[in-house]
């Protein structure tokens, strides 16, 4: 009996969560995003071309749902650095998207909602960059991790 | 659960873009434009007083004053030439007495100056001459006539200097 | 009656797994050295007066404001030098340019004399930013000058080697 509880379980385990669990999906395009060059007297915030989030949220009953963003840490040249909080965003449509500051420590809230997004829904994120004279000359990168959730 | 497909292609993207490396720009120039202005103007500085003392004029014929530093100072066109003169408003006069300019003259020292002249009150007596802008130092040193036939007094006359350049 | 326990146990465990998505994009911020230069004004005159009584004139307006924004590699050195193209002249008749000499304020902001023959540093600075100081400048005033109205032209350069 123990036996066949266990055996039990593990199936649970193994199948897919698509019969009893929320179906995500999450798709960012394009890969690299790149701010144009500017000097900041002429542009004092810099503007990405635009992010495009495709998103679904199947399964999910009334429950909510949570599309955040997080640096993985300040955009690095080198030994120089700026602030990940240097970038912000703009985001539509509002709702479910909202603007807001990067960060490197915590996940920002980029949309959110509830129930279902059946078919696939699009987003456009634009991240804008504070443009100083302070900044070191360099090359800075940096990777954004876009979650799709259901907390 | 789909699986992420991209983490190979984001590795090959950041190779590439950490390879370049970022230009490095040197100059910005700007310019500004300067001028003075120099105009032309003379400024005559005299330091020193003429006075002649009363003495015998058995022994002293002529009485000499201390010695009067003149600074003739001239900002001209180059080779623009520059005069100073000097003239007499009158006779020395004490009351209704007189004594004639005329018996009044000078020696000079310093370059441009004339050595010697005589006063009058007619005309100006040339004191110095000089070619282009400067600061022309020198001296003069005024003589009197000492006369038996002068009354008795406290002689003035004002004397007139002008610095001049066509 | 312990197997259902066990059994229920397990499937409650199974369904409480978070279920996340995750997508990534890189950002990239190319920031090329960058330099500009700006004054308050384009020209400074130094007014006729008499050397006696004023033996350095001032130059009108009396401060030469200047702004030097740099975006440099991170600890480079940043330079602003002045130069006159010539001396100071009016027709055929010149003046020598370390005539003009020059106070400042302003932190990294430094005093000197103009030359026409070699760049005369104004100010140095380390790393990229914004700097905002001022120049006053002064016409050394004598009574040989000969009469005229001169001029050069004073050329700034700001450079990080």
């Amino acid at each position: 009996m123990l036996w066949r509880a266990l055996l039990l379980a593990l199936g649970v385990l193994a199948a897919p969560a698509v019969a009893s669990g929320q179906q995500l999906n999450l798709t960012i395009s394009p890969l690299l995003v790149t701010f144009p060059t500017t000097d900041p007297d002429t542009a004092p915030v810099l503007s990405a071309p635009p992010v495009t989030v495709q998103y679904r949220v199947r399964g999910n009953g009334n429950r909510p749902w949570l599309l955040t963003v997080q640096a993985s840490g300040d955009l690095i040249s080198g030994l120089s650095r700026i602030p990940a909080s240097a970038v912000t965003w703009v985001a539509t449509p509002a709702p479910p998207f909202r603007a807001g500051t990067m960060s490197s420590t915590q996940a920002q809230t980029l949309a959110a909602g509830n129930g279902n997004v059946n078919p696939t829904t699009t987003g456009t994120v634009t991240f804008q960059l504070t443009n100083s004279w302070t900044y070191d000359a360099g090359l800075y990168l940096q990777t954004l991790t876009f979650t799709l959730s259901t907390p | 659960m789909r699986k992420t497909l991209w983490k190979v292609g984001l590795s090959t993207a950041a190779v590439v873009l950490l390879s370049s490396s970022a230009a490095y720009a040197q100059l910005a120039t700007q310019n500004i434009n300067a001028t003075a202005v120099v105009a032309a103007r003379g400024r005559i500085t005299l330091t020193g007083a003429i006075n002649f003392p009363d003495t015998d004029p058995f022994g002293n014929p002529t009485i000499d004053a201390a010695p009067l530093t003149v600074q003739a100072l001239a900002r001209v066109a180059p080779g623009a030439s520059v005069s100073l003169t000097v003239q007499a408003g009158g006779n020395f006069v004490s009351g209704t007495d007189q004594i004639p300019i005329g018996n009044l003259s000078w020696s000079s020292a310093g370059a441009g100056y004339n050595a010697t002249g005589t006063m009058s009150s007619a005309t100006a007596q040339p004191v110095g001459n000089w070619t282009g802008p400067g600061a022309n130092n020198g001296s003069q040193t005024y003589t009197l006539l000492n006369d038996w036939a002068y009354a008795p007094g406290n002689y003035s006359v004002t004397l007139t200097y002008t610095l001049t350049s066509p | 009656m312990n197997t259902a326990l066990v059994t229920s146990a397990v499937i409650l465990l199974a369904v409480v797994v978070i279920e996340a998505q995750r997508g990534i994009t890189v950002l990239l911020v190319n920031l090329p050295a960058q330099a500009r230069l700006s004054f308050s004004t384009a020209s400074v005159t130094f007014p006729d007066a008499d050397p006696t009584s004023t033996p350095l004139v001032a130059s009108v307006p009396v401060d030469l404001t200047i702004s030097v924004r740099a975006r440099v590699q991170t600890n480079s050195q940043v330079t602003l030098t002045v130069q006159s193209t010539d001396d100071l002249r009016s027709g055929v008749t010149v003046l020598p340019a370390s005539l003009i000499t020059w106070t400042v304020t302003g932190s990294g902001f430094t005093g000197g004399t103009l030359s026409r023959s070699a760049p005369q540093l104004v100010g140095r600075w380390t790393g990229s930013g914004v700097r905002v100081g001022a120049q006053n400048y002064r016409f050394e005033n004598r009574w040989t000058h000969p009469v005229g109205i001169y001029s050069a032209t004073l050329v700034y350069t700001l450079a990080s080697p």
